[in-house]
């Protein structure tokens, strides 16, 4: 039978230390601001180079009907505005000096923060969807003056079933997945912030 | 050597042992504990021209720390179970001496302890004044010490009954 003051004198003649150096810290730091740096670099590549592709498309590329450039405009837009948002994620959290407040606060802004990504990553992937929608829609118009019938209906076909799939299919699945795993990431903070504020 | 290195490598030979209890408490796990542990240098690191001397460094390291355990469980859904027992010891030795039994033991029932209670069981048993334990984990130096006194009795009845198993 032990009390507390053997277990404190148990505590101190333990083994168990860290394994990691200073140097591995160090090379740790490097890294880390290398591998963001370069996952930034990537996704501006291939955001930069979507946008180029576009503009010469609508460049090259005589249009007859003004609904094919709203089409491109609006897809465009969709694109930009995909990556401003992650950039500036990127930048609340690198610049986020909620890490140095007391754990309560700290719980708080983790559950926002989780919050805010999931509705990021749900409805507004809702909203991406719809407006391509729309692109499609209305590049379809022009589809409709300038290809033979069937190759209009095909066309038609295989964007409808490929949304109502991305739809009921991935989509669902996706939301329900990402809900379920944000609302346990949620009930657990919330116990332990309780745990924090209990008398 | 920059200063801002000279004092990054001192804080880091200061704490990082304590740190690693810390950490070590609160998952039960030592390669989470290590982990933790380098992301906590990290954040030190990054945030360090940011220290105002509004308390001392060590608290304020502890308080990264401790948010940085806490958002382990955001990331993870690892659990500290009863098989840590036999996980600390097969980290550690082949043929565990009794000191070291007692040991993963004492880990495995702080690994029963609620969350915040591991983290403040963690910095009582380093040693950690209470007023600083009370800034670090945002709780009144008053409530903590009725907080302190409960989890010691629950720590130790744990470890009791385990021992007896």
């Amino acid at each position: 039978m032990k009390g507390f003051e053997d277990l404190q004198q148990l505590w101190h003649r333990q083994t168990p230390e860290p394994n990691v150096s200073f140097d591995t810290i160090l090379k740790r730091i490097k890294e880390s601001k290398g591998e963001l740096a370069k996952k930034l670099f990537w996704q501006s590549v291939v955001v930069a180079a979507a946008i180029i592709v576009l503009l010469l498309v609508w460049v090259a590329v005589s249009f007859s009907t003004w609904t094919t450039y709203l089409a491109l405009a609006l897809t465009m837009g969709c694109i930009c505005y995909f990556f401003v948002n992650q950039l500036a994620d990127y930048r609340r959290i690198s610049s986020s000096h909620s890490l140095l407040s007391k754990p309560q606060e700290y719980i708080v802004y983790l559950q926002e923060f989780k919050q805010k990504r999931n509705r990021f990553n749900t409805r507004n992937y809702m909203a991406y969807e719809i407006v391509l929608a729309v692109a499609f829609g209305l590049y379809a118009v022009e589809m409709y003056f300038s290809v033979p019938f069937w190759a209009f209906i095909t066309f038609l076909l295989v964007v409808v079933c490929w949304f109502l799939i991305c739809h009921f299919v991935f989509m669902k699945q996706y939301i329900k997945q990402e809900n379920a795993r944000i609302q346990e990431m949620i009930d657990n903070l919330g116990r332990i912030n309780k745990q924090f504020h209990e008398s | 050597m920059s200063n801002q290195r000279i004092l990054f490598q001192q804080l880091f030979d200061d704490n990082s042992k304590r740190v690693y209890h810390l950490c070590y408490g609160y998952t039960g796990d030592s390669d989470a504990a290590n982990d933790l542990m380098q992301e906590t240098f990290i954040k030190v690191w990054q945030h360090l021209d940011t220290f105002r001397n509004q308390s001392q460094l060590s608290t304020w390291i502890y308080r990264i720390a401790v948010n940085t355990c806490l958002s382990y469980l955001r990331t993870a859904k690892r659990r500290a179970t009863d098989e840590l027992n036999d996980h600390i010891i097969e980290n550690h030795t082949e043929e565990p001496s009794e000191k070291q039994e007692q040991v993963a033991l004492l880990y495995q029932s702080i690994a029963q302890l609620e969350e915040n209670e591991r983290i403040i069981i963690t910095m009582v048993l380093d040693e950690i004044p209470y007023p600083e334990i009370a800034e670090i984990s945002g709780i009144s130096e008053g409530n903590l010490r009725v907080k302190i006194h409960r989890i010691k009795h629950k720590l130790t009845e744990i470890y009791n009954r385990n021992e007896r198993v």
